[in-house]
């Protein structure tokens, strides 16, 4: 299907968990550096001639940095905002009662949030604060305050399968996992020499964690000896921004880079990038795999365009 | 904050038992919730060696100033665990060491106490016990009692120094005014006061003076070894300098001789190759030439390579075994100007420069004066000019003798040139060289094998036919023309 085109450089998308027609794009003024922010929810078309469709956009004061969608309701987002506030939509009320919610909490740009899929009711915010936090949606001040990385935190990963556990990853080189029911972080894992720009968990083996870094490589770990990575992988020639492991193939990932192309990997295969499109001109920043239709693709970069596509075929196809 | 733990505590056994039957990574299966993400936890054992660079890390003064949290974070950065950075961070002294201090007060005493038991009654103990506990945590408690150590440096100086004030003033000033009568009394009498304390006050100052010249004469002395030994450092110093410049000398002399040798190799090689162009100008010298060195050479082979040595420098050495070889299989050498077959030489090996320069002459004198001795001219002129930077490495040409001549094998030989150069070639060898081989011929049959083998060996190249008609043929000619 063609590209959707947005007013903004896109920095975030996210297929709703709910509705495989469904996405939801993170996008700010001027490279999110100054001015203000939307937040494009996009419907796909039912055949693949037809465009993308919006069916609804929210403005924001700041720069829209990630969405994430609710897994408990089907029409709610939390968004990220540069200005280090959360605030969370509902597209089913009219866009004069949104947001729902406005949490202003974190003391400098918010960079990530993270719906918890298990328990379906936390969220976590990663800020450049140097600290997490943990809420829900029913309250209106956060949880818990996570705070113990010496950098700004980038991204921040529930695990799969356990509800309580979650992996940070920092520009303090070091990856955290936490337990929420813990003080502290359980774990930390010097996984890269440079900051680490995103952490995801597979959606297979609950132990093994991948690492995006400003190294250009994508490392991914086993927890259980976390020491060295099971593997490293190369092919990028930027930084990598985002990577996220499949939830239909167990050693899929997908991930995006500065060096505009999105690269599709299978880390247990010897020749591990199975895949690299290079559709978009500017840097891609933002990636998802839909987990209601198996292999598709969304990315988003600053060239202010959302391309969703089926993998093995061309995004920029019409 | 605790409503929602206890939410999620109450959730959690819920949870946690689905997910422990279903998790294989859990390692108990225990009601309590928490068991099932031991898997997220660190459970190795804190590595000691680890915890010692921490430690040692966290000392350095640099990082003493540095705020904790950097200091957390590199040493996260560098793997640590977090119960290996709290051990670090334990050990090393805090600007907070009360709690240290009570701790390692109490561990002194009781040792102190018994070897004070051993000594003196309880009252001495417990003043013995007293002083030492004083003095172990004054000790110990020294970063923070800087300034009341301070207060008891003064307080010290302070005493010593009124302490000294008190003495001087008692002794002193007896001293100057028994002085002072002394000298009044002896300008007014003469030795009449003896006794009393001012004859002993004289004494005294007498012994005084006594004392003084005496620290004067040891400071004397002391000044005079100083002297002494600043002149034996001088003597060294001189000696060493000697040693170097006899050392430099001895350097220079080297390059000069190191020099000259290259001059000579430079000189020989040029003669060589000016002798190659000779050739090539006048038809009929250069083979003259050739011969002389072919005819000089084979006479030489026969001496011990020693007396070689000791008039010429290395290489002609291996000129002499060359033609031994070339003797031996004569056939193989003619071929030999086989510097192109192979890489550069100057990148490759350097084995085959002056064995093949050598050979080339050779080649060269019996006559291959073809389209093709330009070109072999050029390659002797390269190969000499390369020959003289490797005139040091002529040894392991001997070993790598059959190898080269082998690996020349696969380049085409330049001959066989066409009949009337053939001839040419035989009315070049006419004149003087036969009558240099009629004597050859008539003399020594040793050395003639050899130059017939070659001629033979360049008339098949050359003719491409029967090389025993040849000999006979210049033979006959030579006859012919005697």
């Amino acid at each position: 299907m063609p590209a959707f085109k947005i007013p903004f450089n896109g920095y975030s998308v996210k297929f709703s968990p709910f509705y495989e027609n469904r996405l939801a794009v993170a996008t700010a003024q001027n490279f999110g550096i100054l001015g203000n922010g939307r937040v494009h929810v996009l419907s796909l078309p039912p055949s693949p001639g037809a465009p993308i469709v919006e069916t609804a956009a929210y403005d924001t004061s700041d720069a829209v940095y990630d969405i994430a969608w609710s897994e408990s309701h089907d029409s709610i987002l939390v968004a990220a905002i540069a200005d280090g506030s959360v605030k969370v939509y509902d597209t089913n009320l009219p866009p004069a009662s949104n947001p729902l919610r406005s949490l202003q909490e974190h003391t400098r740009e918010v960079h990530a949030v993270d719906y918890n899929p298990s328990r379906r009711d936390s969220f976590l915010t990663a800020s450049w604060d140097d600290s997490i936090k943990l809420w829900t949606v029913d309250r209106p001040i956060s949880v818990r305050t996570f705070k113990e990385h010496a950098y700004c935190v980038y991204a921040a990963a529930w695990n799969p399968r356990h509800a309580d556990v979650f992996a940070s990853a920092s520009g303090d080189c070091t990856v955290r996992v936490w337990d929420v029911r813990e003080p502290g972080s359980t774990m930390i894992i010097p996984a890269h020499d440079f900051e680490v720009l995103y952490t995801d968990w597979n959606k297979y083996d609950d132990c093994i964690l991948a690492t995006a870094s400003v190294d250009k490589s994508i490392r991914v770990w086993d927890i259980r000896s976390f020491r060295v990575p099971i593997t490293v992988l190369n092919g990028h020639n930027y930084a990598i921004r985002k990577v996220k492991f499949s939830p239909h193939r167990g050693s899929l990932m997908v991930s995006c880079s500065y060096d505009m192309t999105v690269c599709l990997w299978d880390y247990m295969v010897e020749d591990a990038l199975v895949g690299r499109y290079d559709h978009h001109t500017e840097f891609t920043v933002g990636v998802d795999m839909s987990v209601l239709v198996e292999g598709l693709l969304a990315s988003t970069g600053w060239d202010e365009l959302v391309y969703v596509w089926q993998h093995g075929t061309d995004p920029r196809a019409p | 904050m605790a409503s929602p733990s206890t939410d999620t505590k109450i959730e959690n056994p819920a949870l946690a038992e689905p997910r422990n039957e279903g998790d294989q990574n859990a390692t108990t299966k225990t009601p309590k919730p928490i068991s099932s993400p031991s898997v997220f936890v660190n459970s190795e054992p804190i590595r000691p060696e680890q915890v010692e660079n921490a430690v040692k890390f966290l000392s350095h003064p640099k990082v003493r100033g540095s705020p904790v949290m950097y200091r957390r974070s590199f040493l996260e950065k560098k793997g640590l665990t977090k119960e290996e950075i709290d051990e670090a961070f334990k050990r090393v002294p805090d600007p907070s060491p009360t709690v240290q201090g009570a701790t390692v007060n109490q561990d002194p005493q009781p040792k102190l106490v018994a070897n004070a038991q051993l000594q003196a009654p309880a009252q001495a103990q417990q003043t013995s016990a007293a002083p030492t506990r004083g003095v172990i945590s004054r000790v110990i408690s020294q970063p923070r009692f800087h300034w009341t150590h301070a207060i008891y440096a003064v307080g010290i100086l302070a005493v010593s120094g009124a302490g000294s004030a008190v003495l001087f003033k008692n002794a002193l000033i007896p001293r100057l005014k028994s002085w002072i009568r002394k000298i009044a009394s002896e300008d007014e009498n003469g030795v009449v006061r003896k006794p009393g304390s001012k004859p002993s006050a004289t004494e005294e100052a007498a012994a005084a003076a006594k004392t003084a010249a005496e620290a004067a004469a040891q400071v004397a002395k002391a000044s005079q070894e100083m002297m002494d030994m600043n002149i034996e450092e001088k003597r060294c110093f001189r000696n060493l300098i000697d040693m170097l410049e006899v050392q430099q000398r001895e350097m220079r002399e080297m390059s000069f001789t190191i020099r000259k040798l290259e001059d000579q190799t430079n000189s020989s090689s040029v003669v060589r190759t000016y002798s190659q162009d000779y050739r090539l100008s006048s038809s009929k010298q250069p083979y003259t030439n050739g011969m002389a060195e072919f005819n000089s050479l084979p006479g030489r082979s026969s001496l011990p390579p020693a007396s070689v040595n000791s008039s010429i420098p290395p290489y002609p050495k291996s000129y002499i075994e060359e033609f031994n070889d070339l003797s031996s299989n004569a056939y193989q050498h003619m071929p030999n100007s086989g510097v192109a077959p192979r890489s550069k030489p100057w990148e490759a090996g350097q084995p085959p420069n002056s064995s093949s320069t050598y050979q080339l002459q050779a080649d060269s004198d019996l006559g291959n004066i073809n389209g093709s001795t330009s070109r072999w001219q050029q390659k002797n002129v390269r190969i000499a000019e390369l020959e003289n930077e490797e005139e040091s490495k002529v040894g392991p040409y001997y070993s790598s003798q059959a190898p080269e001549q082998t690996a020349r094998r696969p380049w085409v030989p330049p001959q066989p040139p066409p009949v009337a150069m053939a001839e040419a070639a035989e009315a070049i060898r006419r004149p003087k060289p036969t009558v240099q081989k009629e004597q050859q011929l008539t003399g020594d049959h040793k050395l003639d094998q050899p130059l017939n083998e070659l001629q033979s060996v360049t008339d098949i190249s050359e003719m491409g036919g029967a090389p025993e008609a040849r000999p006979s043929e210049i033979v006959e000619e030579l006859e012919g023309n005697c």
